[in-house]
Order: C-alpha cells, then sequence, then structure tokens
C-alpha cells in the first residue's frame, strides 16, 4: 500500500472508530429526539444531511448508527467466524470421514443463498436486532469454515511444516509457531472483509422489516423509512446508503490489504 | 318504494383532480368532466393495492377492509347508503320492520341474476345469514353484523322474514356492508376454499382470475342489471372491460406506477404523495371509513392505565396536532371523536386533548410516579413506568408508524418509558389476545354508531368465540352497557342519538382513547380516469360509472 | 476410479444431505412457539374457531405421533409433495412452479449482465497503468459494497422519477426488467470483476500469451485467445456461487420493484410464518445449487479426470 493509501486507510479507521466510540464528539446532539415542526428539511448548514419525518437530524443519525450498524456486522462476524473456527478444526484435523461429512454438510448449508438462509432463520426467531445477528452469523459461517479448512489443509501439509516435522519439533511448537501466526492474519483478513458483507445483509434485514427496529437509527431502518418518502425527501435515503457503503467498501479495501501483506 | 338514480343513491367521496387542473393551466389543464365529455366504453383498468393480499376473495370469511374494497366491485348488498347518509334498499326493494323491532322483512328486487345465471331469490338472504353464522365460514365482521339473527324464514320467493333476538336498529346498516354481501347459494354451497377462489355475486363485474402475490383479475358482467332505475345510463353495463387489481405493497413503489401511468389508481397514499399530487395533474379521492375514528386505546385493565391520572398524563404529555401537521400535511384533520366524521352521530369534544408537559408531570407526581431511575424513567413502589403499544405494520401506514415514534419520544420527556413493537397482522393479533399491551391503536369499520356497542360494552372484554375482542381499551361500567343496548335497542331516533351521545362522553371524559384522524382511505388516480367519487356504505370506491380516456 | 462411480456417489451424497436438511427443517418446525393450527388458520389473529382449528389439525396431521408425521412428510418428499402452504392453502410446489420462470429470468439476465460488466472491468483494469489498475480495484470494491435496495431505489429516483425513462414497477414488460436486471446485477460484478482481474492478470502474462506475442500477435487476440479464456475457468466455478448469490439478491430486488418471484413469496412465507412454504423454497434452493455444482463439477471432471479422482483440496 502507499504512504497516501495507509494514510487515508487510517483516517478512516480512526473516524469510524470515534464515531462507533464517541459519537457525540462528532455530532453532540440527541439521534432520538424530535421537532415535528422541522420535518423534511433539505440539506442545509443546519442539518448537512437534512432531517427526517419526525424532524430528527439525519447527519446525527447516522453518525450514531455507526455503533448499532457496525456492533451487529461485528458480532455477526465473530459469530459466523466462530462456529467456522470450531468447524475449520475438525475438519482439518480429524479422521477424513467425519472431514467428510462436515464438508458434505457445509456445502447443503452453503447452497443454501446467504439471505435466504438468513430468512429461514428469522422465520423461526421472529424478527429483531438479535435474531439479525444470529441469522447473519449463522447464514455466513459456513462459508469461513470452507476457507478456514483449506487454509489449515494447506498448512499443515506445507514444506514448512513438514521441516518442522522432520526437525523433530513437537505438535504444540508447530502450531505456536506457524499455525497460530499464519492463521490469524487469515482470519484477521476475512473478518474485515467479512464486516462489510456482514453490515450488508444486517442493514438488508432491517429494511425488510426484520431487523432493528425504528426509532434506533440503525442505517438499515433509516433507509427503510426513507423509502418511503423516496421521490421527494431522497436525502433520507441516500445518506444511510452512502453510510453502508462506505463501511463496506472500507472494509473490503482494508481486508484486502492485510491480505495482500499476510502473503 | 321510490327509485333513485345510481348516482344519488350512492355515497359521494370527495373526488378532486390537482390544483394545476382546477386552474386551467396548460394544455391538459382542463377540469375532467368538461374535458372529457361523454362516457366510453372499453379499455382495463389498472388498480394498485398496497393492502396485505387477501387469503380469501370471499368478505364473508374473516372480513377484513381490503376484501370489501375488491368486492365491492363484484358482489352488492342488500342495503346501501346514499349522498345524505342515509340507509337505502340496493338489492332489496323494500323493508319493513314489526312493531316489537323483532322481525324484519326483506323484500327484493326482481330480474337480477347471479354470475352463474341463477336468479336471486329469498333463498339467498337465507343461505348467506346462514353462511354468516357458520363456523366453517370463519367469519368474524360480517358474524358480528348478524348475530341478532335467529332464523330466516322464507315469505314468497322474493320475500324474506328475519327473526332477531333483541331489536336491532343497526341490522339495515350491517346489511349495507360488504361483509354481508349477497352471494349465489350455490356458490356458497362449494368447498370454503373454491369460494374463496371465486365469489359469485351480482355486481358489474366478475372474477376470472387470481395469479397469486401479482394480481386479481376482474372482468365486466355481460347480464349485469342495475338494481335501481338510472336516467343517465344507455344501458346497465359497467364501462370498463375489466379491472386489473395489482397488489403493490410498498408505497413509493406505487407512487412511481402512478406517476409513471403504469397504473391508473392507487390506494393507501400516502400524505406526501397526496400533497404532491395536487401539483402533478393527478386526482385524489378521500374517502373516509364508516365507524370508528382513528385513535390510540389506552388498556384500562392493568398498571398503569387502570388510574385514570396516568392515562391523561400521557395524552397531555404528547403533542397530536403538531405531529399529524407534520405528517399527514393537511390530509387527515385531527379528531376529538370516537366516531368517523362521516357518523352523524359522532360526539366531538376538542376541550378535552391538548398538549401541556407540566400538567402532565403534575399528573404523574399526584398519581405517585414520584421516583426516577438512572434513564429517567418515572417509578412507584419500584416499578418503572413502562407502556407496551404494539402496532401492526399491517394496518398503521408508515406515517401513523412515524407519529406514534414521536409519542414515543414525547412520552419519555415526562418519564414513560413507551416500546413500541412493530409486528406482522397475525403476532399483532397474538399480542392482543395476551393482554400484552398498554396502547393499542386497533381500525375497526362498521357502518353506524352501533360500532359503539361493539367497542366499549364490558362483553366485547370477552373474547368472542372467534378469539377477538374489540374493547381494547378494557373500558368495563355497567352504566355505559345500559345504555349501549339501549340505544341499538330503541325505535326512536332522537332517543337513539341522545343515548349514544351520553355513551361517548363517558369514555372521552375518562380518558380511555385518544383520537387521532379518521381512518385514512385515500385514492390517487391519473387523469385518464373519469367518473371517480362513487362509494359504497363501508366507504369504498365503486368503478361501474368509471371510464378511462383513450 | 471410474467416472460413472464417482458420478454416482456424487448424487447418492447430495440425496442424503437433502435429507439430512429436510429432517433439520422438520425439527427445527416442532421447535417454533405457537400452534401449527392456528398457523394455518391465519395466525393467533384470525379468530378461528375451536372447530375450524381442529379441521386443519385433522387435515395436515398434525394430531399424529411425531414419528408418523415424520414419516408422512418424507414421504411426500420423496414424491416431490413439498405440502400445502398455510398462507395461501395451495400446494407448495404449484406456488413454486408459478413464481419460478420470474425468478429464474431474473437472476439469467442479471448473471449475463454481471459477466459482461466484470469481464469489460477486468480487461481494461488489467490492461492499464497501475493507477489505472488501484481506480479499477477501487470501483469494483465500491460496486460489490452497494446494498441492492439502495441501489434500487436510487436507481428508481433517477430513471423513473428525474428521467421517466424506465418503469419503476415491474410488469412483465421489456423495459420492465431493465432496472430489476442491472439492480442485481452490478454489485454481482463488482464481485466476479475483482476475481476475473487476477486470473486475467496471470495469463496475460503467461508462457502462452508471451508465445504469441513473439509470433507477432496483436495484444487483442492475445487478450482473447489466452487471457479471456484462462478467465473463463475459475469463472465457470464461480458459477454455483454467483446462482446462489443472485437468488439472495433477488428477495430484495423483487420486493423494491414489486417483481412477483420465489424472493418475495419467500418473504411473505416468513412473515406470517408459512413453514411448509419456507422450507419449500429452502429445499429447492439448495437443490438448485447441488444440481448446478454438479454439472460444474462433472464438466470439470471430463476436462480434468485426476482433479475428480484426487481429494477434494
Amino acid at each position: 500500500m502507499t504512504r497516501t493509501g495507509k494514510f487515508l486507510a487510517g483516517v478512516f479507521v480512526a473516524l469510524i472508530a470515534v464515531a462507533a466510540l464517541f459519537p457525540s464528539l462528532l455530532a453532540p446532539g440527541s439521534p432520538l429526539a424530535v421537532h415535528p415542526a422541522e420535518a423534511f428539511e433539505s440539506p442545509s448548514l443546519r442539518h448537512p444531511f437534512g432531517t427526517d419525518e419526525s424532524g430528527r437530524d439525519i447527519y446525527t443519525r447516522v453518525v450514531h448508527g455507526t455503533a448499532d450498524s457496525l456492533t451487529i456486522g461485528l458480532a455477526a462476524t465473530g459469530l459466523g467466524m466462530g462456529i467456522a473456527v470450531v468447524l475449520g478444526i475438525i475438519t482439518a484435523f480429524a479422521p477424513r470421514w467425519i472431514d467428510s461429512v462436515i464438508l458434505r454438510g457445509l456445502e447443503v448449508l452453503y447452497a443454501i443463498p446467504t439471505l435466504l438462509m438468513a430468512l429461514i432463520i428469522i422465520a423461526f426467531t421472529g424478527p429483531g436486532t438479535t435474531p439479525a445477528i444470529i441469522a447473519v452469523g449463522l447464514s455466513t459461517a459456513p462459508g469461513y469454515a470452507r476457507l478456514i479448512r483449506t487454509h489449515l489443509r494447506t498448512l499443515v501439509n506445507s514444506e514448512m511444516f513438514d521441516a518442522a516435522t522432520v526437525l523433530g519439533h513437537s505438535t504444540w511448537r508447530k502450531v505456536r509457531n506457524h499455525l497460530v501466526p499464519n492463521t490469524l492474519t487469515t482470519l484477521l483478513a476475512l473478518v474485515t472483509l467479512g464486516i462489510g458483507q456482514a453490515v450488508i445483509w444486517a442493514s438488508a434485514l432491517s429494511f425488510l422489516g426484520l431487523g432493528t427496529p425504528p426509532p434506533a437509527p440503525e442505517w438499515g431502518a433509516m433507509l427503510a423509512s426513507g423509502r418511503t418518502y423516496l421521490h421527494f425527501a431522497w436525502w433520507m435515503t441516500v445518506f444511510p446508503g452512502l453510510a453502508i457503503v462506505t463501511v463496506a467498501a472500507g472494509a473490503t479495501l482494508l481486508g484486502r490489504s492485510v491480505t495482500r501483506r499476510s502473503t | 318504494m321510490a327509485k333513485f338514480s345510481s348516482s344519488q343513491l350512492k355515497i359521494l367521496a370527495t373526488a378532486a383532480i390537482g390544483g394545476l387542473a382546477l386552474a386551467g393551466c396548460g394544455d391538459s389543464g382542463s377540469t375532467q368532466d368538461e374535458a372529457a365529455g361523454d362516457p366510453q366504453s372499453g379499455g382495463t383498468l389498472i388498480y394498485a393495492s398496497g393492502d396485505a393480499e387477501p387469503d380469501c376473495l370471499d368478505p364473508h370469511y374473516g372480513g377484513n377492509y381490503p376484501q370489501g374494497l375488491i368486492s365491492t366491485q363484484y358482489l352488492e348488498t342488500l342495503f346501501t347508503k346514499n349522498e345524505d347518509g342515509e340507509t337505502v334498499p340496493w338489492l332489496a326493494e323494500s323493508s319493513e320492520v314489526s312493531e316489537d323491532g323483532l322481525t324484519h322483512t326483506i323484500t327484493l328486487t326482481d330480474g337480477i341474476t347471479f354470475h352463474d345465471g341463477t336468479p336471486l331469490t329469498s333463498e339467498a338472504i337465507k343461505a348467506n345469514i346462514e353462511h354468516l353464522q357458520d363456523p366453517d365460514t370463519a367469519s368474524s365482521t360480517g358474524f358480528l353484523a348478524v348475530q341478532k339473527v335467529e332464523e330466516v324464514e322464507l315469505v314468497d320467493d322474493l320475500t324474506a322474514e328475519l327473526h332477531l333476538s333483541a331489536p336491532d336498529n343497526a341490522l339495515e346498516e350491517s346489511l349495507s356492508m360488504h361483509w354481508t354481501a349477497i352471494q349465489s347459494p350455490d356458490a356458497l354451497a362449494r368447498d370454503v376454499q373454491e369460494n374463496c377462489e371465486a365469489p359469485i355475486g351480482t355486481g358489474p363485474f366478475q372474477v376470472d382470475s387470481w395469479d397469486r402475490e401479482q394480481q386479481i383479475n376482474l372482468v365486466r358482467n355481460e347480464d349485469y342489471v342495475l338494481p335501481v332505475e338510472d336516467p343517465e345510463r344507455e344501458n346497465d353495463l359497467a364501462y370498463l372491460d375489466g379491472i386489473t387489481w395489482r397488489l403493490i405493497p410498498e408505497a413509493a413503489t406505487r407512487y412511481a406506477a402512478l406517476q409513471s401511468g403504469e397504473v391508473h389508481i392507487i390506494d393507501n397514499a400516502q400524505p406526501d404523495t397526496i400533497q404532491s399530487a395536487d401539483n402533478a395533474n393527478i386526482g385524489h379521492l378521500d374517502s373516509p371509513r364508516p365507524g370508528a375514528s382513528n385513535r390510540i386505546e389506552l388498556n384500562s385493565s392493568q398498571a398503569p392505565f387502570d388510574d385514570q391520572l396516568v392515562r391523561e398524563a400521557f395524552i397531555r404529555a404528547v403533542d397530536v396536532d403538531g405531529g399529524i401537521q407534520a405528517l399527514f400535511f393537511d390530509t387527515a384533520p385531527r379528531s376529538h371523536s370516537l366516531l368517523s366524521s362521516v357518523e352523524s352521530l359522532g360526539y366531538s369534544d376538542d376541550a378535552l386533548f391538548y398538549r401541556d408537559v407540566d400538567e402532565a408531570n403534575d399528573l404523574l407526581d399526584e398519581a405517585g410516579w414520584t421516583d426516577r431511575d438512572d434513564d429517567d424513567v418515572r417509578m412507584k413502589d419500584g416499578e418503572r413506568l413502562e407502556i407496551v403499544m404494539p402496532v401492526s405494520t399491517n394496518q398503521s401506514v408508515p406515517a401513523e408508524q412515524s407519529l406514534f415514534e414521536q409519542f414515543q419520544a414525547q412520552a419519555s420527556e415526562v418519564g414513560f418509558d413507551m416500546q413500541i413493537n412493530l409486528l406482522d397482522l397475525s403476532s399483532w393479533y397474538a399480542a392482543l389476545a395476551e393482554h400484552n399491551y398498554n396502547l393499542v391503536s386497533a381500525p375497526y369499520t362498521k357502518v353506524g354508531p352501533s360500532v359503539l356497542r361493539i367497542l366499549y360494552h364490558s362483553s366485547s372484554i370477552e373474547p368472542a368465540p372467534s378469539g377477538y375482542f374489540a374493547n381494547n381499551a378494557q373500558v368495563d361500567i355497567p352504566e355505559l352497557d345500559e345504555i349501549l343496548i339501549q340505544a341499538e335497542e330503541t325505535p326512536d331516533g332522537a332517543e337513539r342519538a341522545d343515548l349514544y351521545e351520553q355513551a361517548q362522553q363517558m369514555v372521552l371524559e375518562d380518558f380511555y382513547v385518544l383520537p387521532l384522524y379518521d381512518q385514512q382511505n385515500h385514492f390517487l388516480y391519473t387523469a385518464d380516469v373519469q367518473g371517480m367519487g362513487e362509494a359504497s356504505a363501508i366507504a369504498a370506491p365503486e368503478y361501474y360509472n368509471v371510464w378511462l380516456t383513450q | 476410479m471410474h467416472i460413472i462411480t464417482w458420478l454416482a456417489r456424487r448424487v447418492g451424497a447430495a440425496a442424503i444431505l437433502l435429507w439430512l436438511v429436510a429432517t433439520v427443517i422438520f425439527i427445527a418446525i416442532r421447535f417454533i412457539p405457537g400452534d401449527p393450527a392456528e398457523a394455518i388458520m391465519g395466525g393467533p389473529g384470525s379468530q378461528a374457531s375451536a372447530e375450524a382449528l381442529e379441521a386443519a389439525r385433522e387435515q395436515y396431521h398434525l394430531n399424529e405421533p411425531i414419528l408418523v408425521q415424520y414419516g408422512l412428510y418424507l414421504g411426500k418428499l420423496a414424491t416431490g409433495d413439498l405440502g400445502t402452504s398455510y398462507a395461501q392453502h395451495r400446494p407448495v410446489a404449484q406456488v413454486m412452479a408459478e413464481m419460478l420462470p420470474a425468478t429464474l429470468q431474473l437472476t439469467l439476465i442479471a448473471l449475463v449482465i454481471a459477466w459482461l460488466i466484470a469481464f469489460v472491468m477486468a480487461a481494461i483494469a488489467a490492461r492499464s497503468s497501475r493507477i489505472g489498475q488501484a481506480m479499477g480495484t477501487i470501483i469494483e470494491v465500491i460496486a460489490a459494497a452497494i446494498p441492492h435496495f439502495w441501489l434500487g431505489a436510487m436507481l428508481i429516483i433517477i430513471f423513473s422519477t428525474w428521467l421517466g425513462w424506465l418503469p419503476a414497477v415491474d410488469t412483465g414488460t421489456v423495459q420492465g426488467i431493465i432496472l430489476p436486471a442491472v439492480t442485481l446485477a452490478i454489485p454481482l460484478s463488482g464481485f466476479l470483476a475483482q476475481l476475473m482481474r487476477d486470473s486475467l492478470l496471470t495469463a496475460m502474462n503467461s508462457p502462452f500469451a508471451l508465445a504469441a506475442r513473439a509470433r507477432g500477435a496483436s495484444e487483442g487476440q492475445v487478450f482473447f485467445r489466452h487471457g479471456f479464456r484462462h478467465a473463463a475457468l475459475p469463472a465457470l466455478n464461480l458459477t454455483g456461487w454467483a446462482v446462489a448469490a443472485s437468488i439472495s439478491g433477488a428477495v430484495v430486488v423483487e420486493e423494491v420493484f414489486a417483481r412477483p418471484g420465489l424472493g418475495r413469496s419467500l418473504l411473505g412465507a416468513v412473515l406470517s410464518r408459512d413453514m411448509p412454504m419456507v422450507t419449500g423454497i429452502a429445499l429447492f434452493s439448495a437443490l438448485i445449487y447441488m444440481v448446478v455444482m454438479l454439472v460444474v463439477e462433472t464438466i470439470e471432471a471430463f476436462i480434468n479426470p485426476a482433479a475428480a479422482r484426487g481429494d477434494d483440496q
């Protein structure tokens, strides 16, 4: 990555972190306070992103929504990755028939498209923030598990690993010196790449009315309410959407640079 | 009895094409009636509905408003409402009530046939009432409407006597609703499911086919006979070849389809689009539903709203007028009544409803909710001041959901912790059935003030055999019960009006209800659509006299 | 191992997995709180009478012992009977058969558009300077990061509300499918372009390409003869994934453009807890994926039998 690239990435991460952890530094107002008299104001100096149907400031809501949207994305990715790591380790080291069974099982789960799987899970749990996290986490897990399994298998069969075996290193030492560092970098890259997609899936669920309910400033939920007023209050839809694109694209670019460094 | 022209006989809802058109600006900007000329036959009207797709096209089954909207086109009722809001015969030619009020004699108009070719006879009245009362039909609205009918006796081919268990001065109003529409006895004898697919009535259109989740196709009934005489009509047939009833649940998409001319009429129009329609040469039909107003009911059966002070405090805390103005522009005038503005016996008291945050705080202090927790929510004896409002996303349009969100924010300013649960219709009913609510907005459409008995009589707290109870505020006042029963049984119109006024005062003054506005029923249509404005007794637009400029 | 045996094993494995999925779904449905009879009658709010509920239990065999119900369920599945929709009171298979063509049409057109965009983007990026490539990467990443529902809304604002060029609702006309298909294609093309570019770059610098250049072939010839061909193989491998991804996207796109299809049916079924419909669509989409993968793997196995015989890595 170039120096400018690194600088930009740093600024991006810092901004997102501040927005998520200390939103009031960027937007001191309340994201929930209603002012019916100021409803549907177009973007101006006072309201850079305009106001929504209840006169809430959209800039404030987008900033405060970072925490909501990112938490869901992180939690879902964490859940999916947790399951995937366990399954990946089992399949990479267990006897071949167990590997085979789990692998085929994963393939079936992988066969059900992500959003379909999330919807099916929500049919059982009912809508809400936690169900959305579970749904996105579970439906992304099979994909991760396959990647992790391949990664571990490649490592175990690698020359480096063989060399360590020839040298008589203990299993624990091999795992500590070769497997863990290598795998962590890969996981980091996968997590970074995954958060972006998880944010998109979770906001899609909110958009369909199955995720975080209003008035929480979650971006997908904001888009859902903005859609009603699409033809005359475009700012209600444009800005939360831009926030999703920025975070998802930013996470992907970061993830790619992590991947490139690790290989 | 005297016959009227159909246009005189029908309710005329307020229809207006955009302000631009009325001002006469631009080439296309002439008022529709002047420019359009004589009605032309032909063309298929494309209607886009935002309602949930009906489970069943027979409005006897269940009985909700979307079923009423569509069945108005292919089924007809025994009675209807005229321009002045009076109940008048339609398929019936005349009716008589006995001295004791226990027998209604209904004589049918001769020469009407069903879509299947069978003639309309008194046998149909019997078959339809029995169908509504049959548990297998799973009727709710229609079932309640004909509850007092014990037996239908056939006098001759066209005359039937309805014997009641108690006098019911609302019976003819009930029989003007499409949830009690008359269908072919042969068709009703079919399997419930088969009847749901394609009910057979006498209306100007008939059901042709149903592409699930997409559209319902109606075609002109080529043998239609108008039950009344209309000098303006050369023949009795509808002008339109048919109606395509499309399902477009999403409001913005629906409006975009109207703007681009892909559809002719949309329902459930959003307030903002109604406002901008004025500048876009798009017509607007406002057809407020009869029955109850759109209101929030406060559940008085459990804490904290079992305390009248707390109910009043909530009403003082929220800014109804500001919210309606911001969200509904000028499309929904504020109501201060339990009944719809089209109900002539509605009683209104605007002095009861105003916002005063200080007063709300004082009331809560007085009620003993004086402690505060870390989130600044009021507490009393260790209990938090929590209130739950389940909201049906099928019934509350987005603007209304936003209004409730505003109430949530405003109620929190005086120390309420108000939780809004957005639910699909089925879960919403379940929340009510489990008494898991403190506030609720439940629409109820019925013709006439007898809706008050359904909504506020203590017997309506007990769930009907169907599982639904309509007295969501759980008002339980013996004196009120008596007034409501008396009002329904008295043959004296003036006494009836007086009793209903007393009943409404009692409910309003004890703050069981926060009235908002009429049940919204707005339609937008393109400039091609002519002759809009007639509506059935339940305020569903009729397309019999509607035609398209080519 | 002979290729027929290999194929038979694969088909057998797929069948066993479908059975597993069906079983998991059957068990999961039993864990849903609430009375299935009520769901059949339209939910707790449908005001169904006790008699009607009992009749529904009878009709859907809800009174039988659980193992009998499971047996009936599997027996029906085996004959392609996916049960009767609670909400629509019609066979699930019939509803799906009606909805499938619309969804297939949308996803296939979107896939073609996505491949075209991805190919053009990858081709341009692969042949441009370092800065051009960086720009290409950013465009691809952004395309892949756009949520369908937002893109659809933006396209409606621009092409329908402002310009009035294309309908916002898909009425089944040729113009009607343009916006939904493009909405579905753009994010997909971002993913595909990212993956394709790497293989294109590799191919363009491969010994074949160098040899062709040495023989005096033009860059264009090299690109189409070698680069494209080599990039197409990994693309084939991605088809299964792309089909699955576009079905996911179709749920949202069908909803945004009010287009009937499997996705919208599923959404409706989830909202009304119409479990036979939900499970039917789930099983069916798994089946589609398995068939696509089986075809892809078989083609690959014929091209390169060693891969089929070797282990799965």
